[in-house]
């Protein structure tokens, strides 16, 4: 398994560990909008929980709020985050 | 031993120094962090009379920067905060016709800002630990709205908006907020009243008296307590009856 996809795993079971979701983290596609309708239909309070999260487990600050919402979109955007950070 | 880290602000104050004791005797497992700005000597002998259970921090809570310090060094010591307990006040009356805009900024940055600052800072810890009980002390004049107080009250009665709207923000993290409105406390902020002031405030109290500093702590004791883990977003009166 590659370090990214192995990421990915991490990202997707923090996800529903900390949101507590009721689905399976391998349910979850990388590409798949965590915000809005069309996708895991997260909403403000999750993202503040999972900018915490974030923080603590991979050391990712996302302070500015612009920066956030970029970051938040997806799986993959959240692995490409840590690993650029 | 799992110790309940509490951070009471305005702890050298008659109500937060209360407030300390009251935790202090709850449990052994209760360690108290008291607030301090530049009044010292109440809380200094709190912490004398309770060694390795109690510690002075300096906190001024105007300052984003001192809540900063004062919540690093407790994360620091001892990695999770339970319990913030926002009680620092202050509060300078006047008529609005003859109010500085100063007394009306310093009244709001210390009773309403001090509030917002503490809240946000204690936030990232609570959201990880997944829970926590912050507990407002407002004041029977956010609900009450008397003259001459249009800077208290107006501070007290957002911070009962603020405690209101972030009950909602944060309920299903596990965190609970919650606001104490005290009446007429025996505290020092009484003292300044002449004896007829005493009289005509004792005259608008259904029992007759003032209220103890002790009877307000027992309900920020309550609302902090296990038992009390679906109360959030409440405003609690302690006031003798007044409404």
């Amino acid at each position: 398994m590659s370090t990214s996809t192995e990421l990915k795993g991490q990202i997707k079971r923090l996800l529903v560990e900390n949101l507590m979701l009721q689905i399976s983290p391998e349910e979850i596609g990388d590409d798949q909008p965590l915000f809005g309708p069309n996708g895991l239909g997260l909403d403000s309070v999750d993202a503040l929980q999972l900018v915490v999260a974030l923080d603590k487990n991979h050391g990712l600050k996302l302070s500015d709020a612009g920066v956030a919402r970029k970051t938040l979109q997806t799986v993959n955007t959240i692995a490409a985050a840590i690993e650029g950070s | 031993m799992n110790l309940r880290i509490i951070l009471v602000t305005g702890a050298n104050g008659g109500l937060g120094t209360a407030i300390a004791r009251m935790f202090l005797e709850e449990s052994p497992d209760n360690f108290v962090w008291l607030g301090v700005n530049n009044r010292r000597e109440r809380a200094e002998k709190l912490a004398a009379e309770n060694p390795g259970r109690c510690r002075l921090v300096p906190l001024e809570v105007t300052r984003p920067g001192a809540w900063q310090s004062a919540v690093a060094e407790i994360l620091a010591a001892q990695g999770r905060v339970d319990v913030l307990v926002n009680n620092a006040g202050r509060h300078e009356d006047a008529l609005l016709a003859q109010m500085a805009p100063e007394t009306w900024s310093r009244v709001l940055a210390v009773n309403l800002d001090g509030v917002f600052h503490g809240c946000q800072t204690v936030m990232p810890a609570m959201i990880s630990q997944r829970n926590g009980r912050i507990i407002n002390v407002a004041s029977l004049s956010a609900l009450l709205a008397p003259p001459g107080q249009t800077n208290y009250a107006a501070a007290k009665a957002g911070v009962v908006a603020l405690t209101q709207s972030l009950a909602k923000e944060v309920a299903r993290i596990g965190i609970t907020v919650n606001a104490v409105c005290p009446g007429y406390v025996d505290t020092g902020s009484l003292a300044g009243l002449d004896d007829e002031a005493r009289r005509q405030a004792l005259a608008k109290i259904p029992m007759r008296r003032f209220g103890r500093p002790e009877e307000v702590a027992a309900a920020v004791r309550f609302l902090a307590c296990a038992e009390a883990s679906y109360i959030t977003g409440s405003v609690l009166k302690i006031d003798g009856g007044i409404f």
